[in-house]
C-alpha cells in the first residue's frame, strides 16, 4: 500500500489585505487518482491548486508530494504538469516547440526532446500541427497541447485549473473523455479544479465540494450525490427539490409544500431539518396507497432530449421532477423512501435551492 | 473621407517634398519653385564639421539611448505590470508619464540647475545629454511594454514556464525576452526616433562639441535656403533610416525567434 501522492495537511492561507480565509485544508490524492475540487467562484478551489503547484505559500499547514514535504520548495522543482485556465501557451513558440520546452530546461538533446515531444503530440492526436503556433489552433487544440506540455516530462501529478471553461459546450464534453483518458494512460495523479459540478461528476474518482474557504465534505460522485451532508452540497452537486421543515413524526415532516412522509428517521419530533429529493425521484400520478401525492400545475417544461425537466407549481411552493413520459402531468407523488434528511446546520442555510 | 485624407496627407507630405526639391535647388528667390538642379548643398553641408559632429553625437546618442531604455524600461514596465496594488500601479503610471506630461523645457532648467552646480559639473557632458533623452523617452518604452505584458498575460506564462522548470534567467531568455521583442523593438523605433529629432532638451543641456544634429541645424536657418534644405532632408533621413534601423530589427528578432528552441 503507497500513501498518497498529494496531500494537504492543515493548510490555511490568506490574501494579505482580503478578507477570505482558506482553513483546515486536508487532501490527499492516491497514485492513479482524479480529485475535483468543485466549489463556486471564490470558494477558494483555486488557491489550493496554486498552495499545491507552490504559486503561493501557506499561511499553517505542509504540503506533501509523494510523501515528502515540499511546502518551502520552489514551483518548478516540485515537478508538478499545470494546465492553466486560458492555457499559457508561449505564442512565440509552435506547438511542438511548447511541449519540448520542460524537456529542454531539463538539458535533454535536441534529438531526444523533439522525439519526445513529437510522440507525445501523436498521443493527443496533434502530430499534423506540430509547426503551427498556439494562435493557430483552436481552443481545444491549444488545450490538448497545454496537456501534452504538462505530461510530456512525467511529472509526479496533474494540477488541472478549470482546464475546459475556455471551451464550448459540445468540445467541453469531448475533452473531458480525453482528459479522463490521458489520466489514465498515464496512471497520474490529478487534481482538477472546476467550477462545474456535471463535469467534475463524470470525470473524477472523487470530489472535494469547498464552500468559502473550507471543504464542505468529500466523497465518490455517487456518495456527494445520494448522500449530501448538508443542503449546500445538496444543492450544489446536481438538481434538487430541498424543503426546510419541521419533524412532526418519525416518518413525517411538516414542510411549506405540505406534510412529506418519509422513513423512520432518527429525529425527535419538533426538530428542524430539510429534506432532500432528487427530481428523477418524483413519480408520475397518484401513488396506490396515497401517500406524498401532490397535484398542480407545470409552469416550466424543459426538453433535455431523453428527458424533460418541469416545475410543479403545487400549493406551498414547487416541485421539480424528470420523466422520460411526454404526456400531461397533473399529479405527481415522492416515494418516502426516496426522501433524504439532512439535519440542519448552525444556521447556515444561506444557499440556492 | 476619402478627400479629408488626401487633405491631410497634402498638408503633412507637401512641406517634405518641398524641402527635398529645395535642398536639390540652385537658386529659390521670389518663386514658387527653385530654379536650376545642383547637389552642392548637400556637399557644403558634408564638408562642414560642426554638422559631420552634430550628425555622429546624434547616432551616438540615439544608440545609447535605446540601449539604457531597454535597460531599465523592461524591469520597470516588469515592476509596474505585476504591481500587486492599484494604488501602487495608479502611482507608478503618474511617475511614468511624468515625462511626457512635463514640458521638456522645465525638464531642461533643471537639468541646468543640477550639472552646473560644483558639486556636478558634468553640464555639456555626453552622458547628461543621454540622461537627459532616456528621461524623455522611457515611458514610451515602458507604456509600450506593459500593454504588451498584459495583452500577453505574462504572469501566466511565467507561472507555466515556473510549473514547468524553467529557471529565472531561463524564464527570462526564452520566455519574457522572446514573447515581447516585437513591442521592445517598437518602443525602441519610437524612442531613436524621438531622440534624434529631440530639439529643446538638447539645446539647453548639450555642450559646444556635443551638440547633436538639431540643435546645429537651427544656425543653417540663418544661411542660403538651399543649404537649410539639404541639413533638414538629412536630419529627415536621419531620423528614418532610425526607425528603418528598428524596424529590421524586429523583423530580425522574429525570424531567429522562430529558428530558436
Amino acid at each position: 500500500m503507497t500513501g498518497p501522492t498529494l496531500t494537504l495537511n492543515g493548510v490555511a492561507f490568506a490574501y494579505p489585505g482580503s478578507p477570505f480565509r482558506l482553513t483546515d485544508i486536508e487532501l490527499a490524492v492516491a497514485p492513479g487518482e482524479l480529485v475535483a475540487v468543485i466549489g463556486a467562484s471564490g470558494c477558494g478551489k483555486s488557491t489550493v491548486l496554486k498552495l499545491v503547484a507552490g504559486f503561493l505559500a501557506p499561511l499553517r499547514g505542509r504540503v506533501l508530494i509523494d510523501g515528502m514535504d515540499v511546502t518551502a520548495m520552489p514551483p518548478r522543482a516540485r515537478s508538478l504538469g499545470v494546465v492553466f485556465q486560458a492555457y499559457a501557451l508561449f505564442p512565440h513558440m509552435t506547438a511542438w516547440e511548447n511541449v519540448a520546452y520542460p524537456l529542454k530546461v531539463r538539458g535533454l538533446a535536441a534529438d531526444e526532446r523533439r522525439q519526445r515531444a513529437f510522440k507525445m503530440l501523436d498521443v493527443v492526436g496533434l502530430s499534423d500541427f506540430a509547426h503551427r503556433r498556439p494562435p493557430e489552433l483552436s481552443g481545444g487544440q491549444q488545450q490538448r497541447i497545454a496537456l501534452a506540455r504538462a505530461l510530456v516530462f512525467q511529472p509526479r501529478a496533474l494540477l488541472l485549473d478549470e482546464p475546459l471553461s475556455a471551451l464550448d459546450a459540445a468540445l467541453r464534453i469531448e475533452m473531458r473523455d480525453e482528459i479522463r483518458r490521458l489520466q489514465r494512460e498515464h496512471a497520474i495523479a490529478t487534481l482538477h479544479i472546476t467550477h462545474d459540478q456535471e463535469e467534475a461528476l463524470s470525470m473524477a474518482d472523487r470530489i472535494v465540494v469547498m464552500r468559502a474557504g473550507r471543504i464542505e465534505q468529500v466523497g465518490s460522485p455517487r456518495e456527494l450525490y445520494e448522500r449530501p451532508r448538508t443542503r449546500w452540497v445538496a444543492s450544489f452537486v446536481g438538481h434538487s427539490n430541498l424543503w426546510d421543515g419541521v419533524v412532526r413524526a418519525p416518518d413525517a415532516i411538516e414542510t411549506p409544500i405540505g406534510i412529506v412522509r418519509m422513513r423512520d428517521v432518527a429525529l425527535t419530533p419538533g426538530t428542524r431539518a430539510t429534506i432532500l429529493v432528487r427530481p428523477e425521484r418524483i413519480r408520475l400520478g397518484p401513488a396506490a396507497d396515497g401517500v406524498n401525492n401532490f397535484t398542480g400545475k407545470v409552469t416550466r417544461d424543459r426538453f433535455l432530449g431523453a428527458l424533460r425537466r418541469y416545475d410543479l407549481s403545487v400549493a406551498g411552493g414547487s416541485i421539480v421532477g424528470e420523466t422520460a413520459d411526454a404526456g400531461a402531468i397533473e399529479t405527481v407523488h415522492i416515494p418516502p423512501e426516496r426522501v433524504q434528511v439532512i439535519p440542519l446546520e448552525g444556521g447556515t442555510s444561506a444557499s440556492p435551492t | 473621407m476619402a478627400w479629408i485624407t488626401a487633405c491631410y496627407l497634402a498638408y503633412l507630405f507637401l512641406p517634405i517634398a518641398l524641402l527635398v526639391v529645395g535642398s536639390l535647388g540652385e537658386v529659390w528667390l521670389n518663386t514658387l519653385l527653385p530654379t536650376g538642379l545642383t547637389g552642392r548643398w548637400y556637399l557644403e553641408v558634408w564638408s562642414d564639421g560642426s554638422f559631420r559632429r552634430a550628425f555622429s553625437v546624434s547616432l551616438q546618442v540615439a544608440a545609447a539611448t535605446c540601449a539604457i531604455t531597454a535597460l531599465i524600461g523592461l524591469p520597470l514596465a516588469y515592476t509596474i505590470y505585476s504591481a500587486a496594488s492599484r494604488g501602487v500601479r495608479f502611482a507608478a503610471r503618474i511617475v511614468a508619464l511624468l515625462p511626457i506630461a512635463v514640458p521638456p523645457l522645465v525638464l531642461s532648467f533643471g537639468f541646468v540647475l543640477v550639472f552646473s552646480s560644483d558639486a556636478l559639473p558634468y553640464l555639456g557632458s555626453l552622458w547628461v545629454l543621454i540622461g537627459g533623452h532616456v528621461v524623455l523617452t522611457l515611458p514610451y518604452v515602458t507604456q509600450t511594454l506593459v500593454a504588451d505584458m498584459r495583452h500577453l498575460r505574462l504572469a501566466a506564462l511565467l507561472q507555466a514556464g515556473e510549473s514547468l522548470g524553467a529557471s529565472a534567467p531561463q524564464r527570462f531568455f526564452d520566455i519574457v525576452l522572446p514573447s515581447l521583442r516585437h513591442s521592445l523593438a517598437s518602443g525602441l523605433v519610437t524612442v531613436a526616433a524621438l531622440s534624434i529629432g529631440e530639439f529643446q532638451l538638447s539645446n539647453l543641456v548639450a555642450g559646444f562639441i556635443t551638440r547633436p544634429y538639431p540643435v546645429v541645424l537651427l544656425q543653417a536657418f540663418y544661411g542660403a535656403t538651399g543649404f537649410a534644405c539639404a541639413a533638414t532632408t538629412i536630419l529627415l533621413a536621419l531620423a528614418l533610416l532610425g526607425s528603418l534601423t528598428g524596424s529590421l530589427t524586429a523583423h530580425g528578432a522574429r525570424a531567429t525567434g522562430a529558428v530558436a528552441a
